[in-house]
This record gives C-alpha cells, sequence and structure tokens, in this order.
C-alpha cells in the first residue's frame, strides 16, 4: 500500500518526526506525556490549555499531524476543543482522561476522538498513535471532493437552486435577500 | 567498592519505598523514560509535581476551612490532585486522595477533613523521603537501567 504526499507532507521516515500537539493543564502530566512522545521520535509541542492550543493550530494547522488532548481542563472542556478542532482543522484528535467511565469514553467517540486513552498513559499506546494519522487521511481520500466533514453534507443536496453555502444564511434564498438583520459585512451578498 | 555500595543503598532505600506501599509502577515507568537526552528526568518530575501540587494544597486547605463545605469545588480540586500524584507514582497519596473524593461524594464533610490530614501527612512524608532518594543517587552516580524492585 504505497502512502501518497499530501499538503500535510509526510516525510519517508514517518512516523518519525510525526508532529504532535499535547495539551494538558497538569504540567507534571504534560512533561511525562512529552516525553512519552520524545521516545517515539515524534516531533513535540506542548499546550498547558485549549485556548492555547486552537491558537497555535489556528496559527497553521499544517504545522501538525495529531492533536492529544486531555478531557478536563479548566479554560475549555476537552469535548468542546475536540469539536473545534474537528470543525475547523480536521485533525485526529485523541483524547485522555483519568475518568473511565463508559459515558465518557462513549461522548469522546461520539464528538469525533480517533480514541479514548486511560491515564496514565503508557508508552504503548503512544507508540501506535500514528495510525491514526494514516486511518484519517484514507477516509479523507475515499471522500472525493470533500475538504471537510461539513461541505459535504452541503454539497450532496438535490437541489439545484441551491446557492453556495454560506455559513449565515437560514434565510430562504428567494428574491428578497438584502442585508441580513443581524450582520452587513457578508461581503458576497447578492442582491441585485 | 564504593560506587557498588552506594548502588546498593540506592535499590535497597527504592525497594524500601515500594514495601511500604509509597510508590507504585508508575515510579518505575518513569525511571525507563530517563535517559542521556534527560538524565535526571524522575527527579525533574518529582520537583514539579511538588511544585505545582502545593498551590493545589492552598487551594484545598482555603476551602476546607470554609462553613458549610462545598463539596463540588473540593471534589474539583482533588480530581486534579489526584491526577498529578498519581502522575508519579505516589501510591498512598492517591489512595487518600480518592478516599477524600468519596466522602465529597457522600457529603461527609469531617471525612473530607479527617482524610485531608492523613493525606498531607503521607504526602510530606513522600516528599522528604524522594528528596533523600534522589540525593542518595546522585552520589552513586546513573544507574544503567531502571531496576524493578522485587
Amino acid at each position: 500500500m504505497t502512502l501518497v504526499v499530501d499538503e500535510h507532507k509526510m516525510n519517508d521516515k514517518f512516523p518519525i518526526g510525526m508532529r504532535v500537539l499535547a495539551v494538558d493543564d497538569d504540567r507534571t502530566c504534560l512533561m511525562i506525556l512529552e516525553k512519552l512522545l520524545l521516545k517515539c521520535q515524534y516531533h513535540v509541542t506542548t499546550a498547558k490549555n485549549a485556548i492555547d492550543a486552537l491558537n497555535l493550530l489556528r496559527e497553521n494547522k499544517k504545522n501538525f499531524d495529531l492533536v492529544i488532548s486531555n478531557v478536563h481542563m479548566p479554560d475549555m472542556d476537552g469535548f468542546k476543543l475536540l469539536e473545534l478542532i474537528g470543525l475547523e482543522m480536521d485533525l485526529p484528535v485523541i483524547m485522555f482522561s483519568v475518568n473511565d467511565d463508559l459515558k465518557m469514553v462513549m461522548k469522546g467517540i461520539t464528538h469525533g476522538a480517533c480514541d479514548y486513552l486511560l491515564k496514565r498513559v503508557r508508552l504503548k499506546e503512544v507508540q501506535i498513535i500514528w495510525q491514526h494519522v494514516i486511518r484519517k487521511k484514507k477516509g479523507k481520500r475515499s471522500n472525493s471532493d470533500s475538504v471537510n466533514g461539513i461541505d459535504s453534507a452541503v454539497i450532496g443536496s438535490s437541489d439545484q437552486n441551491v446557492k453556495p453555502y454560506r455559513k449565515r444564511k437560514d434565510k430562504n434564498e428567494n428574491d428578497d435577500e438584502e442585508e441580513n438583520e443581524d450582520d452587513d459585512d457578508d461581503d458576497e451578498d447578492p442582491s441585485a | 567498592m564504593d560506587r557498588n555500595n552506594s548502588r546498593r543503598q540506592v535499590a535497597a532505600m527504592k525497594q524500601s519505598l515500594f514495601d511500604q506501599g509509597l510508590l507504585d509502577e508508575q515510579f518505575i515507568q518513569l525511571e525507563e523514560l530517563q535517559d542521556d537526552a534527560n538524565p535526571n528526568f524522575v527527579e525533574e518530575i518529582v520537583t514539579l509535581y511538588y511544585r505545582d501540587s502545593s498551590r493545589l494544597i492552598s487551594n484545598l486547605e482555603q476551602t476546607l476551612e470554609r462553613n458549610p463545605l462545598d463539596f463540588n469545588k473540593l471534589d474539583t480540586i482533588m480530581h486534579q490532585f489526584k491526577g498529578s500524584s498519581s502522575s508519579i507514582g505516589a501510591k498512598k497519596v492517591k489512595a487518600e486522595s480518592s478516599l477524600i473524593r468519596e466522602y465529597c461524594r457522600t457529603g461527609n464533610a469531617e471525612g473530607c477533613r479527617k482524610s485531608y490530614q492523613q493525606m498531607k501527612k503521607e504526602y510530606v512524608a513522600l516528599r522528604k523521603k524522594l528528596e533523600n532518594y534522589f540525593q542518595l543517587a546522585r552520589q552513586a552516580g546513573p544507574l544503567e537501567r531502571a531496576c524493578r524492585p522485587k
């Protein structure tokens, strides 16, 4: 099975050098996780809260191949972070927690986590996380034209009159398409 | 030889910490991560743990002083404290932390306070013992491999 190199450039030494973003508000746990990842010869960036993590990702999502994050963080729920990463960057995300409650694990998976690990995370578990990067890429390629999962839902629409997808439009698509009440800076306003 | 003697002492001290139930397997995992790039990794982690957890201890004590006791807040702090303690293999501290969380769940304020006193004792005692251990280990020189206690 040959790997196609795409914009998330994977070098031929992959998974060596795989770029991981590790997120945990507990500095002790974060330092241990970082060491585990370094042992696997991944390239590691750490963030001590969800906001920092998002900023790093928003700066350039192409800088990372995978995110691994704690569920319980004070500034933002790990599940919320997971959702945002899924919406904005569509990178594989692994969650971890001390909590092995089935409902939590279920929540993680249904919110889009590739995996849910239990603390204390073991080297063996970290050694195989690269598989999620491959799986995700394979999954993307089989969704032909869609760039991310959100768009594909709209592209699938059979209504020929549906205008190109715009996030804010929720009114009907006929003639009175003047300014929206709430917002003026939509520069693609098609009103005649 | 002097060095072998020191190393034997270090190993014995570590064995004792395990025998007393103060440390668990996680501590060994940390030692296995130690390498040339981070020859003092375990000591660094433990130092970081005690530095960060001291803030949690202050929060805990403030929370415990209030009446009525805010069990949710206490449980939240304990969740974090337990996770941190677990990550360095602090077995007894972790067990006492679980007990406090149980008391939070059942709304037992006296139980929380008593358990906290016990936990703090363990926490402080472990710190001293680990400080001695690391000092001895440094004198003995680097071990080639992490050795598992029996």
